[in-house]
């Protein structure tokens, strides 16, 4: 049972702001998982590679196992429990679930926020753009098909996804 | 054709909600009050005698709670079957694998349990280790397990006779030899177990299944507990793929840990452990001998396989089996004779992945290629005439039924263009086709069958009970669905009970692709019989016989009459103000030869459906650099009923991926004196979404309605084409490349060295 000094951080996650005494090696999936109990961020490889633990930092892609906890301190961080309003599914989310494009569902947390960062990036990519922005996240289970489909959808005017298609309201940052 | 509300639908699956909303809990997720965190020393050696452990500095350590070693145990040992019963879950006299679990510690937190780790001491013996499976069965070779003559853990023999008679008699002959190393099933979750024991000295465990009844027999073997004191709890769980059925030593360590500290403890595997310490996919080195007529008509087969088993048992009987039954199943063989070697080796447990002992691997689709060149024969008429046709017997006595092996070559040649480009294509441009056929529920004695049980709720609602798991696959879907259609219910009005070894009935687990064939079909009579019960009690309320009655949409109406119509929730109500029972069970065993033994009675019906795929690949192959790149893959297979084409198709996709994609272009493990030497996602390369091509799904039917088989016909789904997906892609390499590649998986330096020593030739 070792002793480690530990420093004050804020972090705003799903528009919640925190003040958490962390460890200096403490990452920020741990700190999501296991100070704030919001365990949908996984940890698949923990170097990195399987993209299971993508969150947004300041609205961009970060691997939480990756990030040191004290590297967020002052940031906007968002996690799979923050893309539904309440009950309310995101239209991302709800086309994962009509595509067929979750399965065991362990790398869906990590996917979803990685598309949610294309879709805020580029509000109407086209399918070699969503094959490229999700290279980072592995899929064990789907063969990636429905989950392409799902985000091409999510990502069509009819899907009445806010922050998708010509940028109507330009995505949740700058 | 029958028209069903909910069967046959593309049915958004029921447990993706909290998938995409982050709520699904797996193991690792779970957090109890007091939890200690567990972890595992693990040999060093890949083969030695463990002389002495000291473990009492590690006890010292302030935060360390429990340290448990072979002493703690009960010394029982775990194997599939009686006589393959060899592997300790913790090693006591000798390690045999560099990862063979040594000491178990539960402690505050990880750090502290890691220190602890650090502070065992044992002291072994190292003894001479064997790699390959070849050199392990030389009289010379160190004895792994003392009970088993040169390294040999299984043979199995099946001889049909007049083999050799009729490679007499046949027109052509060729052998050929074809190699495959291990593989892994890098799920996306790593292994995890949680367990406690609560007030009532019960031990309460969650951890990734392959079928929670698989998992609470040997717990109570080992604790000597009886099963109903061993209540395996439902979890979420990260894909399985054939790797989380057997029981776990960490289960076994993790239970120990929570006895002797009186606290629960979770031990959550790291990505290394994930690889090294569950179970991996045998090597092979597989030998086909076959004769044809002219007309390329196999006459006789002798197949021999060595399979690199590891260090203990696991499967080994079923793992020597399969490769060959699934390429007996999808193709007429005339005489066999076949011999497979499980062999010991101090490597890691070989186990199934995807199905046992990669049948695919085998390359006996290759030789068929080799045979259709040499006769002139196309290689789709070549399969055609080979190809399993319903109504026939397998070599080794199953009757096919259900079989439309001929309509999946002829769908999927035809749409990937087979006949415009075989043949045709530019240089370094190819096409390939692979077929196989997988069982759908093998003689798995006692729990051989599934039970549920289903009760309606006053409010008309009902609770379905199943030990059927879900590993992601979509199996809760699947038991909901057709308990709601059976039912006249929708889907929201159907609350799942499974995977729980206290609430459920035992269950077969998704094991031989049994899941919707068994207990599927267990929920199906269960819901037939729930079912009727109400009829009965509706029928009196609508003043008509109950077999005039329909169910539908929560209501049920007279079905020539559909005016009279009474409510679900009401007639329960009635049947309950009438006390009258609405609640009933069912069950499915399958019809297989239950005299039928992996190894001393290999003959007979091996189970009672088989499915049959059909892949079709197009590659272009950089000469320079040995890269493929896919351009375009099809994959059919004969389903039976497709339940819900949704799910078949992810299934279908996933296979491509896993079984094509990954296995015979880019996975496999490296070693270095039994050492893994890429057991981590940076080093060993699953495929990603940009190295996929696009995939066309043709899923083919083949319900006869006099006798449906499983549940509405359904048999499975994805498998065959997990299985004939290698054998595409390997095609299509080496019609690109005008070499039959016999060394898998197909990677680019072996691309390059058989394009430079062709050009040499």
């Amino acid at each position: 049972m070792q002793i480690m000094h530990t420093t004050d951080i804020t972090l705003t996650i799903n528009e919640q702001t925190h003040t958490l005494a962390v460890k200096p090696n403490d990452t920020l999936l741990e700190v999501v998982r296991d100070y704030l109990d919001l365990t949908g961020s996984k940890e698949g490889c923990g170097e990195g590679v399987c993209g299971s633990c993508t969150v947004l930092l300041d609205g961009h892609p970060v691997r939480a196992c990756l990030t040191l906890a004290l590297e967020a301190d002052g940031s906007d961080v968002t996690t799979v429990e923050g893309l539904a309003d309440g009950d309310t599914l995101s239209v991302l989310q709800q086309s994962f679930i009509d595509h067929g494009a979750v399965q065991c569902g362990f790398c869906t947390p990590g996917m979803l926020m990685s598309a949610r960062a294309l879709l805020n990036d580029n509000p109407s990519p086209d399918r070699e753009a969503v094959r490229k922005s999700l290279s980072g996240n592995i899929c064990r289970c789907t063969g990636y098909a429905k989950i392409v489909d799902a985000v091409e959808h999510a990502a069509r005017p009819e899907s009445g996804c806010p922050d998708c298609h010509n940028g109507e309201t330009g995505g949740d940052h700058d | 054709m029958t028209d069903y509300t909910l069967i046959g639908k593309r049915m958004p699956r029921v447990d993706s909600r909290a998938k995409v909303m982050g709520k699904a809990r797996y193991t690792a997720d779970l957090k109890l009050p007091g939890m200690l965190v567990g972890k595992i020393l693990r040999s060093p050696h890949a083969h030695a005698k463990i002389v002495n452990i000291d473990t009492s500095r590690a006890r010292a350590l302030p935060g360390v709670k429990a340290v448990v070693t072979g002493a703690d145990t009960e010394g029982v040992k775990w194997g599939v079957f009686a006589y393959t019963r060899d592997q300790q879950f913790i090693q006591t006299e000798k390690v045999r694998y560099i990862g063979d679990e040594v000491a178990g510690v539960a402690a505050v937190d990880e750090e502290t349990a890691l220190a602890a780790l650090d502070l065992i001491e044992v002291e072994y013996e190292v003894l001479p280790a064997v790699f390959d499976p070849m050199t392990a069965m030389t009289t010379d070779a160190e004895p792994i397990h003392a009970e088993f003559p040169n390294n040999i853990n299984i043979h199995v023999n099946i001889d049909t006779g007049s083999v050799d008679e009729n490679f007499a008699n046949a027109y052509y002959i060729r052998e050929d030899t074809f190699t495959a190393p291990e593989e892994s099933y890098f799920h996306g979750e790593p292994y995890a177990v949680a367990a406690r024991f609560d007030y009532d000295d019960c031990l309460e465990i969650w951890m990734p299944n392959g079928g929670p009844h698989m998992k609470s027999k040997p717990l109570s073997n080992a604790f000597k507990i009886p099963l109903h004191k061993v209540k395996v709890k439902k979890i979420t769980i990260g894909g399985a793929f054939g790797g989380r059925s057997e029981i776990c030593p960490a289960d076994y360590i993790c239970a120990l840990l929570a006895k002797k500290t009186g606290s629960p403890v979770k031990i959550v595997f790291t990505r290394e452990e994930n690889t090294i310490a569950t179970r991996q996919g045998h090597a092979m080195i597989t030998t086909h001998k076959t004769g044809v007529d002219k007309e390329g008509r196999v006459l006789a087969r002798e197949t021999t396989c060595y399979m690199d088993g590891g260090a203990y048992s696991s499967t080994g009987p079923i793992a020597t089996s399969v490769p060959f039954l699934s390429m007996e199943q999808a193709y007429r063989m005339g005489s066999v004779r076949y011999n497979g070697y499980r062999i010991y080796t101090n490597k890691p447990i070989r186990g199934m992945i995807r199905v046992h002992g990669r049948g695919f691997a085998c390359g006996l689709d290759t030789q068929l290629d080799m045979i259709a060149e040499h006769l002139g024969i196309d290689p789709v008429e070549m399969r055609l005439r080979n190809s399993r046709q319903p109504g026939e017997f397998t070599s080794t006595g199953s009757r096919v039924c259900s079989c439309a092996m001929d309509e999946t070559i002829k769908k999927a040649s035809a749409a990937a263009g087979w006949s415009e480009k075989f043949g045709k294509l530019p240089p370094f441009h190819g096409i390939g086709i692979g077929t196989n056929s997988v069982q759908t529920g093998f003689p798995m004695g006692i729990r051989g069958g599934s039970q549920s049980f289903i009760k309606f709720n006053e409010d008309g609602e009902a609770t379905v009970m199943s030990g059927v798991v879900d590993n992601g696959q979509g199996n809760e879907n699947m038991l909901v669905q057709i308990a709601a259609e059976e039912l006249g219910l929708l889907p929201e009005d159907i609350h799942l009970v499974s995977a729980d070894t206290e609430t459920t009935s035992s269950d077969p687990g998704s094991y031989s692709q049994v899941s919707t064939f068994v207990g599927g079909h267990a929920v199906k009579n269960a819901a037939a019989r729930c079912r009727k019960k109400l009829f009965d009690v509706a029928a009196k309320i609508l003043k008509t016989d109950s077999d005039k009655l329909t169910a539908k949409n929560r209501m049920i109406y007279v079905t020539d009459d559909p005016e009279k119509s009474v409510s679900i929730k009401k007639t329960v109500r009635v049947a309950l103000l009438n006390f009258t029972s609405v609640n009933a069970e069912g069950g499915y065993w399958p019809r297989v030869d239950m005299k039928r033994e992996w190894v001393s009675n290999p003959y007979g019906q091996m189970c009672e459906a088989f499915s049959f795929g059909t892949t079709v690949i197009e590659v272009k192959v950089d000469p320079d650099t040995g890269q493929v790149t896919v351009l375009n893959a099809v994959a059919c297979q004969d389903v039976g009923k497709a339940l819900n084409p949704l799910v078949l198709e992810g299934q279908f996709e996933g296979s491509v991926a896993m079984g094509g994609q990954g296995g015979m272009l880019t996975e496999y493990h490296d070693w270095r004196e039994g050492r893994c030497l890429n057991p981590t996602m940076l080093e060993y390369k699953v495929p990603l979404v940009c190295d996929m091509p696009e995939i066309t799904d043709i899923i083919v039917e083949s319900v006869y309605p006099e006798n449906p088989m499983g549940p509405y016909g359904a048999k499975e789904a994805g498998m065959s084409i997990a299985m004939s997906a290698a054998q595409a892609y390997a095609g299509a390499v080496s019609n690109a490349i005008g070499v039959y590649m016999d060394s898998f998986p197909l990677t680019p330096d072996k691309i390059v060295a058989a394009i430079r020593e062709k050009g040499q030739a």
